[in-house]
């Protein structure tokens, strides 16, 4: 379970996460939408306890995340995948090595291992044979996909997904869709999933969390998020330009 | 330009000397760091190859071509005053004591802060600018002691052997001047060379070296690793990195050879 409470953030005097108190309750999948800027992907790094909030408390699994060192995070860390939205993969590794590398640390596994599993992923997102290359020599929705399966590899019970599918043809984003379904039907998972596409990420999150300016403005389910009656919500729900 | 107020030009210089600070803040705390992670070793192998392979290897060439010509450049430049006073037995001497004490130490340090440091704080802020520093926090890695200590250990060391190497070619290429230039032959410059340089002349350039690298290795890595602000964050980084060290390494020299002598 993620419990946030009063989290705040400012970028100079500019307060870019406003009271922020959130619960994602243990295997539940989460759907954190809102426009550009709102803070969503700065939300979930602070939820992943990579920058540190100016005030509030984030708890991962009972363990309080603010405030803590690097050496105490690395037991909460264990537990969290992340796929970032700007790639973030390692570029002196290989397609391979970025994926292979969260089982590589974890230990206990063979080479042979974990190049069985590394080839797996990358099927499963439609990549054969880019073993070999570099992530210069991908295009951005194919870095995309081996983020994502860095994300997935080590199986890990907490997973941030910071925009998914951003890049991707209708087709492969459909694919992406369908992994995190599969590992949301298959229980334990507890995830936040942020992206811009509304019509895909409907069936596959349990609820919703919509930002603005730093503020959450609406959380609810599918169903109460298309009963409201607020402009704002309904607006940008349905991708409707306001006038 | 218009002229600024007291009161402005006094919160401006107190913004400037509070960044210096802050710089020379962090770079403490990451040395400190960094010698923490060293007892005991704490560092990823496969890293520590890969930097001592990229940072010494690469290197070595620029390193034997500049200390080459540095040596040449000792001799070119004493060569008439030997000759007007007949003082060929000094000639190895000359070049010698200056290059081990002094202009070794700094040209490869200058060469180093330029080369391998710039490139160190590019790779650095590259790697924080995209996220990739935050990646590796997520996977509960230690970005000091899987980025940082590996990089320490092959610059300063690096730094270290390649001074040595240098200090040969430069002797070479000073031996091979003098024969060309003044018809000195290499055995005559070289007897001048073991009679009057000693092992403290030489010892006192290798800790000059050895301080450079620590200083490089510091202040490439802190620049890197705060970089912020996309490409033009890390062509800012490299900057402020490259002239950094080339400071630091005239300041060290500068305590270094008045302590020392
Ligand atoms: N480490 C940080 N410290 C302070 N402010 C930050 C930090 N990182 C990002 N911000 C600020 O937070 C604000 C929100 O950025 P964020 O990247 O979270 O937006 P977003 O909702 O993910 O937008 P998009 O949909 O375009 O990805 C921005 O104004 C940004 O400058
Ligand atoms: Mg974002």
């Amino acid at each position: 379970m993620i419990r946030i409470a009063e989290v705040y953030k400012y970028r100079g005097h500019e307060c870019v996460i406003n009271g922020v108190n959130l619960v994602i309750p243990q295997g539940t999948q989460v759907g954190l939408i809102g426009p550009g800027g709102a803070g969503k992907s700065l939300l979930m790094k602070i939820c992943a306890g990579l920058v540190r909030p100016d005030s509030g408390s984030v708890l991962i699994d009972g363990t309080e995340v603010v405030g803590i060192g690097d050496v105490e995070m690395t037991s909460v860390r264990s537990k969290i995948g992340m796929l970032f939205q700007n790639y973030a993969l390692f570029d002196f590794m290989t397609v391979e090595e970025n994926i292979g590398f969260p089982l590589r640390q974890l230990g206990g596994r063979t080479e042979e291992e974990i190049r069985d599993e590394v080839n797996r992923l990358l099927l499963a997102v439609d990549l054969p044979n880019t073993q070999k290359l570099f992530p210069n020599e991908l295009s951005g929705g194919m870095k995309k996909r081996v983020t994502f399966a860095r994300a997935v590899i080590a199986n890990p019970p907490i997973l941030f997904y910071d925009d998914p599918t951003a890049g991707l043809d209708p087709v492969t984003s459909g694919k992406i869709f369908a992994l995190l379904e599969e590992r949301r039907a298959r229980g334990g998972t507890t995830s936040i999933v942020v992206s811009h596409d509304i019509l895909g990420m409907r069936d596959i999150c349990d609820s919703f969390v919509l930002m603005d300016h730093g503020r959450i403005v609406f959380s609810g389910t599918r169903e109460q998020i298309e009963a409201s009656t607020r402009p704002f919500v309904g607006q940008f729900w349905r991708g409707e330009a306001d006038d | 330009m218009q002229a600024l107020s007291p009161s402005k030009l006094l919160s401006r210089f107190g913004a400037a000397f509070m960044a210096i600070a802050l710089d020379v803040g962090g770079m403490a705390v990451l040395l400190y760091q960094i010698l923490r992670c060293l007892v005991p070793p704490r560092l990823d192998g496969m890293e520590t190859w890969r930097n001592l392979y990229k940072v010494g290897v690469k290197s070595a060439p620029i390193v034997v071509v500049t200390a080459m010509l540095t040596g040449a450049i000792m001799v070119i430049q004493s060569g008439a005053l030997v000759a007007q006073f007949d003082a060929f037995g000094l000639l190895g001497w000359g070049a010698a004591f200056a290059t081990l004490r002094e202009v070794g130490p700094i040209m490869i340090g200058l060469m180093f802060s330029g080369r391998v440091g710039a490139n160190n704080t590019a790779e650095l802020g590259t790697m924080k600018v995209t996220d990739q520093i935050d990646a590796l926090r997520a996977l509960a890695i230690d970005p000091i002691t899987y980025l940082l200590v590996p990089r320490f250990i092959a610059i300063v060391l690096m730094m270290f052997l390649l001074t040595i190497v240098g200090d040969l070619t430069a002797l070479v290429g000073g031996a091979y001047t003098g024969q060309v230039l003044l018809g000195v032959s290499p055995s005559l410059f070289a007897s001048s060379v073991i009679e009057y340089i000693t092992l403290e002349d030489l010892f006192n350039g290798l800790f000059k070296a050895f301080t450079f690298g620590i200083a490089i290795a510091v202040v490439s890595s802190h620049y890197g690793m705060t970089t912020s602000g996309g490409a033009v964050g890390v062509g800012r980084s490299v900057n402020n990195s490259v002239v950094a060290s080339a400071v630091l390494i005239f300041v060290l020299d500068y305590f270094i050879t008045s302590i020392l002598h």
